[in-house]
């Protein structure tokens, strides 16, 4: 998808990404401070456009079981439950608000380039879709199937898609792709003349598997990385949120990432990351229950301990939640007591900006803050950010320097963070590389957008985008 | 989990799967490599494991090319251009099934990848072949979790030739998160599209278990406690697991389908 995207845009088209709704607990802030999943603020990026809410009208990020906060337009609009969501709002205000936002973007764009969620036929769901076929009706688009061969079963998934679907709905697809190809694409030859012959929609092209250093989408990508001698451990929280926070961490080399979820494993690594979560209290509680908290204070004064978000609410000494708005029961939580500070949930709303400034002691950092609650701290700040009026003090660092909390997301994004959390791992690692994440990023949009334009027919692409439904 | 099932039963059950691609491997007490989930698979039966289970093991390496695992010793390092003759690799699934059936009362098959992969419709052994080989009925299993579930069971069932879509008798919906009531719309018109029965819906669950594959590297996986054996830990989370699977799963339907009916 943004691979299609910097093609676009590369061919001189403004283009603008879509998706009507999406799952996930990777999100970003917007300049104008609306926050949206991050997989659309990436595919802004390769559009080479400014992220705004409206390519991403409705985010839902998962908090338990059955449970979503829903996100209308960047701002948070009312938890709902799955039976409520759908029928409840897809039916109700859904389709109006994916309605206006697409009008307003068609109106200033040339194209947009919108991707589904899940799968276009979940046919349980029919009458109460949002973010696939009803998406395209509302916007009366033509459709490109996508099936993903690493898993098995290509070919029947897109055959069964495609049949599984009305036969208006099926007259929307003008082409299928397969992607995440590995080994030879000409081994697919028979099965994609079968597959032409029994649906009728021609196959625009297989994408062969690329390694690339685009951020992780979902839960399913927590898997370690990098292979240097600084182990750096991401506690692995049950509703871990932001996780493309550590990214930019093994950029530089001598860094491995792991996630780890046992005591043991905390006392082996050379650094510690508490990273955010949608649910502090109940990983707060599930730390605890694996012993996770005292082998964590454990390695206090030794290692650097870094809590982000939700992992810096755990690392002070209370939590308050008089209202229930964080948890389901309302009352006061124990945290680590790592750090002088106590959060506090007072009214159900959130704080999304984008931030810059200087860490105290020097550099430039630069992130966003999304999160609910507030914490107060007797400790010294970690970064005094730039404000429109001024400054202000953001975050905490125990009076050593070992432990440290902020509310800022992305804060290893540029070299001057990242390398004092690395200097502090013992090892002295140096950033090798000391590149801005960003531009490794760009350098990879203009990689993957070059595989894809190699093997997929993107005249044909363009043709069915003019041509319509 | 059907292993499981049919060892406690008092059957001698063994796992059977023709062909697996893994890098993670055992060795058998009398030297044979296999795919470690078939060990596991074993020992869920109660037995050992043997070179049997899976006659045809594929470890890839570097590049295009893999290493051919053949009833437990190494054939031969395959790749573009150098090809392994398919009836090398089906007559070692024959003999393998044969030997599996002649230990056991009851043979648990696992296919690989898609049944339906119609670009290898001809060169397939892991799949449908194994089960014409066996004669055996088969259970379609559908992973929910990454979207698409019932188009993947449909066109996978669709996609069979007509004599080999008969041998479909049960389907069965895995790793579901949530309430599963969600799903009854798409289950119902699933049975109608194919005439076949629904065995049931798997909730998603944390298991000690050994990765099946390299897709699995990084997936949630539940806390190994101290120092226990690791086989140890995994068997009880097998009991733990079966016994609420059977809230879940219609076993008594999926033992007609086994023996036939």
């Amino acid at each position: 998808m943004a691979a299609i995207c910097r093609i676009l845009a590369d061919k001189g088209m403004r283009v603008a990404p879509f998706k009507s709704q999406n799952m996930s607990l990777n999100s970003t802030v917007t300049p104008r401070g609306e926050e949206i999943s991050r997989a659309q603020a990436l595919q802004a990026q390769a559009c080479r456009v400014e992220a705004e809410a409206r390519m991403n009208p409705v985010l839902l990020k998962p908090k338990k079981d059955d449970v979503s906060q829903v996100i209308v337009l960047g701002r948070p609009y009312q938890d709902m439950k799955v039976g409520q969501y759908f029928g409840g709002f897809t039916n109700g205000q859904g389709p109006d608000i994916v309605r206006d936002a697409f009008d307003h973007l068609g109106r200033r764009f040339d194209a947009i380039v919108i991707e589904g969620a899940g799968s276009p036929a979940e046919i349980n769901l029919d009458d109460v879709d949002l973010a696939n076929m009803r998406t395209a009706e509302l916007t009366d688009a033509p459709c490109i199937l996508v099936v993903n061969i690493e898993w098995g079963g290509a070919f029947a998934y897109a055959y069964g898609t495609l049949m599984l679907l009305s036969p208006e709905q099926r007259s929307r697809f003008k082409g299928i792709i397969i992607n995440n190809m590995r080994g030879q694409a000409s081994d697919l030859q028979e099965g994609i003349e079968e597959l032409e012959r029994l649906t009728g929609v021609p196959v625009l092209g297989v994408v062969p598997h690329m390694e690339h250093a685009l951020p992780e989408e979902d839960s399913q990508g927590l898997e370690d990385r990098g292979t240097g001698s600084v182990k750096v451990g991401v506690v692995r929280l049950p509703h871990i949120s932001n996780f493309t926070d550590i990214d930019a961490l093994e950029m530089g080399g001598g860094v491995s990432v792991r996630f780890i979820d046992r005591p043991s494993e905390v006392a082996s690594v050379d650094a510690i990351v508490i990273p955010g979560t949608k649910s502090t209290v109940d990983d707060l509680h599930w730390l605890r229950s694996r012993g996770l908290d005292r082998a964590i204070v454990e390695r206090r004064g030794k290692v650097p301990i870094l809590g982000i978000c939700g992992g810096y609410q755990m690392l002070g000494a209370q939590i308050h939640d008089p209202h229930g708005i964080e948890g389901e029961a309302a009352g006061s939580h124990d945290g680590l007591g790592l750090l002088r500070a106590a959060s506090r949930f007072d009214a159900y709303e959130k704080r999304t900006v984008q931030v810059e400034g200087t860490m105290v002691g020097g550099g430039e950092i630069r992130g966003y803050e999304i999160h609910m609650g507030a914490t107060e701290s007797e400790e010294e700040p970690l970064f005094i950010l730039r404000t429109k009026d001024g400054t202000r003090e953001e975050g905490s660092v125990s009076e050593d320097g070992m432990v440290m909390g902020t509310y800022v997301h992305g804060l290893f994004d540029l070299p001057s963070f990242r390398n004092k959390f690395l200097s502090l791992a013992g090892k002295g690692v140096e950033d090798e590389g000391a590149m801005d994440h960003e531009s490794a990023v760009e350098a990879a949009l203009d990689k993957v957008a070059r595989t894809v334009a190699q093997h997929v027919d993107v005249d044909a692409i363009i043709r069915i985008m003019e041509e319509g439904a | 989990m059907l292993c499981r099932h049919f060892a406690l039963k008092g059957m001698r059950t063994s796992p059977f799967k023709a062909q697996n691609l893994s890098l993670n491997s055992y060795v058998t007490s009398t030297g044979e490599e296999i795919g470690i989930s078939q060990a596991y698979q074993a020992w869920a039966c109660g037995a050992e494991p043997h070179w049997s289970m899976n006659p045809v093991l594929l470890k890839p390496h570097r590049g295009q090319g893999m290493q051919i695992v053949l009833k437990g010793r190494p054939l031969m390092d395959a790749g573009p251009g150098r090809p392994v003759p398919r009836e090398v690799l089906m007559d070692a699934v024959r003999e393998a099934y044969g030997v599996a059936a002649g230990r056991s009362d009851m043979v648990v098959l696992e296919g690989s990848g898609g049944a339906a992969e119609i670009n290898l419709a001809e060169r397939d052994i892991a799949n449908m072949a194994t089960a014409e080989m066996a004669d055996a009925p088969v259970v379609l299993v559908g992973d929910i979790e990454r979207g698409g579930v019932f188009a993947g069971l449909y066109g996978t069932f669709m996609l069979l030739p007509p004599e080999r879509r008969r041998r479909v008798k049960a389907f069965i919906i895995n790793r579901f998160r949530g309430d599963a009531s969600i799903l009854g719309p798409g289950i119902e018109r699933l049975e109608e599209l194919t005439g076949v029965p629904c065995a049931g819906v798997l909730p998603f669950a944390q298991l000690r278990m050994p990765a099946e594959d390299s897709l699995d590297m990084g997936r949630d996986r539940a806390p190994m406690p101290g120092s226990e054996d690791v086989r140890h830990v995994w068997m009880e989370s097998l009991d733990e697991l079966y016994r609420r699977s059977r809230d879940h799963l219609d076993y008594p339907l999926l033992e007609r389908v086994a023996a036939g009916e």
